[in-house]
């Protein structure tokens, strides 16, 4: 193939802008849709595997790690038992453990759950590429009676700093027992993550301990929120999140605690956990990829539609080609150029438009939503790029193919 | 004595599937020198300018154009021998619709390295040379960075002509150039295509059935008389 051939075929297509600009655009629009639903994909991948990060272990009472990622990171499903607080204590001292948080779940507020939790929660808990927690106004608690909302629960229920809830009992959405005489006064609001810590309220540990004095018996006394901090210490809590200071220590510790003598607990690794939990709920993105995949598919043949069927009228030109000195493989190379060259400038296109689009919306989706769509120029475009252009020179092989047969057939003497 | 031109020896040809159409035991012409071929149509006037052209590889016998033999199992080498020595000038649709007339013109020079060197050899700058033979041939500056649809069959045969003189080849071959042009368009076509092919050194192969113009040439010659073969009549 030779270089001339790379500004005959611009100027070709130039010429049949109309017909050749409907097959780009069939082009743009599926590489557009292929890469939008890409886009999505991951980004909404990337969030779900990342609505836990930095946090190296989950500990919890003995169970399925599943059910323990659900419950103590997505607030879904209910803990089989709690564990002791001299076990929470024990992973808190042991060596290597840089942090350890308790959260103690069980209270709901309207169908939110509630994190009972230390003000530590609030610096080690991080999400995303190691984001952490950020307020989007007020303060976290720090003392009985307060609580910091997520973003969706505020959003959602317009509740503002100053405001009063009430806690219930249970996770139900109606609840029977409200922790009535408890008002909690909101002292901060989260910004959007696009983790369920938006759709979470969080109390500190004396707080829950608070409102269920006397509740051992089952009965709702009214309960005097005594000064005592020793009679606020709770027995148990429902998970621990730990930080440990060498990533090599992890599997380590997970061991150590899943054989623990003491009580029966799992510790989980939430990074594994959640790509587990992906490959069961994550199916349809296959759907999604191939669906959109058919559909670069079906534009690439309108291609073939435009090049086969402007063969007989371009015999004439091919001829004249050849006269000046083309050889057979000039015109079986231009008609391929021709053809990867619209492939390229729909892939081209889509992916701007991709990009542009994206940057547009980004800002606002990932403060909506708390969704990264990762943007800029990265592998799948360029993946996109290079083998849409490959599939267009080979859908465009059969074209040229045949021009170039019909130039060899054809001589000197054209006659239409 | 310089090379010829054409050199045909024992020539055979028949399109597949066909009888022989052409049987050519001895054809010359000489350098320079201009040839008109005459022949009825469905002769197999236009086969064998695109024998001579290496366009269509021959069955048998052999074709030398200025010296360099047009070898049957040598596609690319007589592709490469046409785009560097042969003008080609078709009887209508002379020119490629996406290119100006201008365009066109520098055509041979893609595909022909040599044709480009010979004339920077010259010391002419393909420009100023595909303006110069537009200009002698009629057709000035304007209208040349146009559309070449938007040219009448006239002009557009005149742009083929100097196209086919780009670079001074040593042949240009002709298929009935005239055929379509009316009658005071045809004769000053033709003055300056030969003309301009004596000005340029090339000789000229014209191809007609229109025996009334045989006088401009030096020569003529009536196919069926050098073609030994019955073909196609
Ligand atoms: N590309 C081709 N493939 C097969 N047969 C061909 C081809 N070109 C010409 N022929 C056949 O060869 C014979 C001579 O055709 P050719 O075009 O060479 O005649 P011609 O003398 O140029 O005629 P005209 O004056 O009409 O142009 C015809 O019978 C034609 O059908
Ligand atoms: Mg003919």
């Amino acid at each position: 193939m030779r270089a001339p051939l790379l500004t005959l075929a611009w100027k070709s297509l130039l010429n049949r802008g109309l017909s050749v600009g409907l097959t780009i655009l069939a082009i743009v629009l599926s590489v557009t849709l292929y890469l939008g639903v890409e886009k999505i994909r991951s980004g909404v991948r990337d969030s779900f595997n990342s609505t836990i990060s930095d946090t190296d272990l989950i500990v919890g009472a003995r169970g399925g790690s599943l059910n323990l990622l659900l419950y103590s990171v997505f607030r879904l499903g209910d803990p089989t038992a709690n564990m002791g607080w001299d076990s929470y204590e024990l992973v808190a001292s042991a060596p290597n453990v840089e942090w350890a948080v308790p959260i103690s779940l069980g209270d709901s507020h309207r169908g939110y759950r509630v994190v009972g939790t230390t003000a530590d929660y609030f610096q080690h808990y991080r999400y995303g590429r190691s984001r952490p927690l950020e307020l989007a106004t007020g303060r976290a608690f720090n003392g009985l009676h307060e609580v910091v909302l997520g973003a969706e629960v505020a959003r959602l229920l317009a509740y503002q700093i100053g405001d009063e809830v009430v806690l219930s009992h249970g996770v139900g959405e109606v609840s029977f027992a409200d922790h009535s005489g408890h008002d909690f006064a909101v002292v901060g609001v989260l910004a959007p993550t696009g983790t369920p810590v938006d759709r979470s309220l969080h109390v500190s540990l004396e707080s829950i301990e608070a409102i269920h004095i006397g509740w051992d018996t089952g009965m709702a006394t009214r309960a005097d929120p005594g000064e005592d901090a020793d009679a606020l210490t709770p027995d148990s809590v429902t998970a621990v999140l730990v930080g440990v200071n060498s990533p090599i220590r992890v599997l380590g510790l997970q061991r150590q605690i899943n054989t623990y003598g003491g009580e029966a607990l799992t510790a989980i690794m939430p990074g594994v956990a959640l790509s587990q939990l992906w490959e069961v709920i994550g199916a349809a993105e296959t759907a999604f990829t191939a669906i959109s995949l058919l559909v670069i598919t079906v534009g690439l043949f309108g291609i073939l539609t435009a090049l086969t069927s402007g063969l007989n009228e371009r015999r004439r030109e091919m001829a004249v080609l050849r006269a000046t000195g083309a050889r057979p493989s000039d015109i079986f190379g231009l008609l391929v150029l021709e053809a990867s060259s619209i492939a390229a400038a729909g892939a081209i296109i889509g992916i701007i438009i991709t990009q542009v689009g994206f940057a547009l919306v980004s800002g606002a989706v990932r403060s909506q939503y708390g969704l990264d769509l990762g943007g800029g120029f990265g592998l799948s475009e360029m993946s996109v790029l290079v083998a849409v252009t490959l599939a267009g020179a080979l859908l465009g092989a059969w074209p040229a193919w045949r021009a170039q047969r019909n130039a060899l057939a054809d001589g000197l003497s054209i006659r239409l | 004595m310089s090379v010829p031109a054409i050199a045909i020896t024992n020539l055979r040809f028949a399109w597949p599937g066909s009888p022989d159409l052409l049987a050519i035991d001895e054809f010359k012409l000489a350098a320079a020198e201009s040839l008109f071929l005459a022949g009825a149509s469905g002769s197999g006037k236009s086969t064998l300018l695109g024998l001579i052209a290496g366009i269509t590889p021959a069955n048998t016998g052999e074709i030398s154009v200025l010296g360099e033999h047009m070898d049957p199992a040598r596609a690319a080498r007589r592709d490469a021998i046409r785009a560097s020595q042969l003008g080609v000038i078709f009887q209508l649709f002379n020119l490629v619709p996406y290119l100006t007339p201008l365009e066109n013109v520098l055509l041979p020079l893609r595909f022909s390295p040599e044709r480009a060197s010979r004339l920077r050899d010259a010391g002419l700058c393909p420009h100023q040379e595909a303006h110069r033979l537009l200009d002698v041939l009629g057709l000035d500056g304007d209208g040349l960075d146009r559309a070449s649809t938007a040219l009448s069959v006239g002009q557009q045969q005149r742009v083929a002509a100097a196209r086919a003189l780009l670079g001074r080849p040593g042949l240009v071959i002709a298929d009935e150039p005239t055929s379509a042009l009316d009658h005071d368009t045809r004769d000053a076509f033709l003055s300056l295509l030969t003309t301009e092919c004596q000005a340029s050194g090339a000789a000229l192969l014209f191809v007609s059935h229109d025996r009334s113009l045989a006088a401009r040439f030096d020569r003529s010659v009536e196919l069926d008389v050098i073609n030994k073969a019955g073909g196609s009549r």
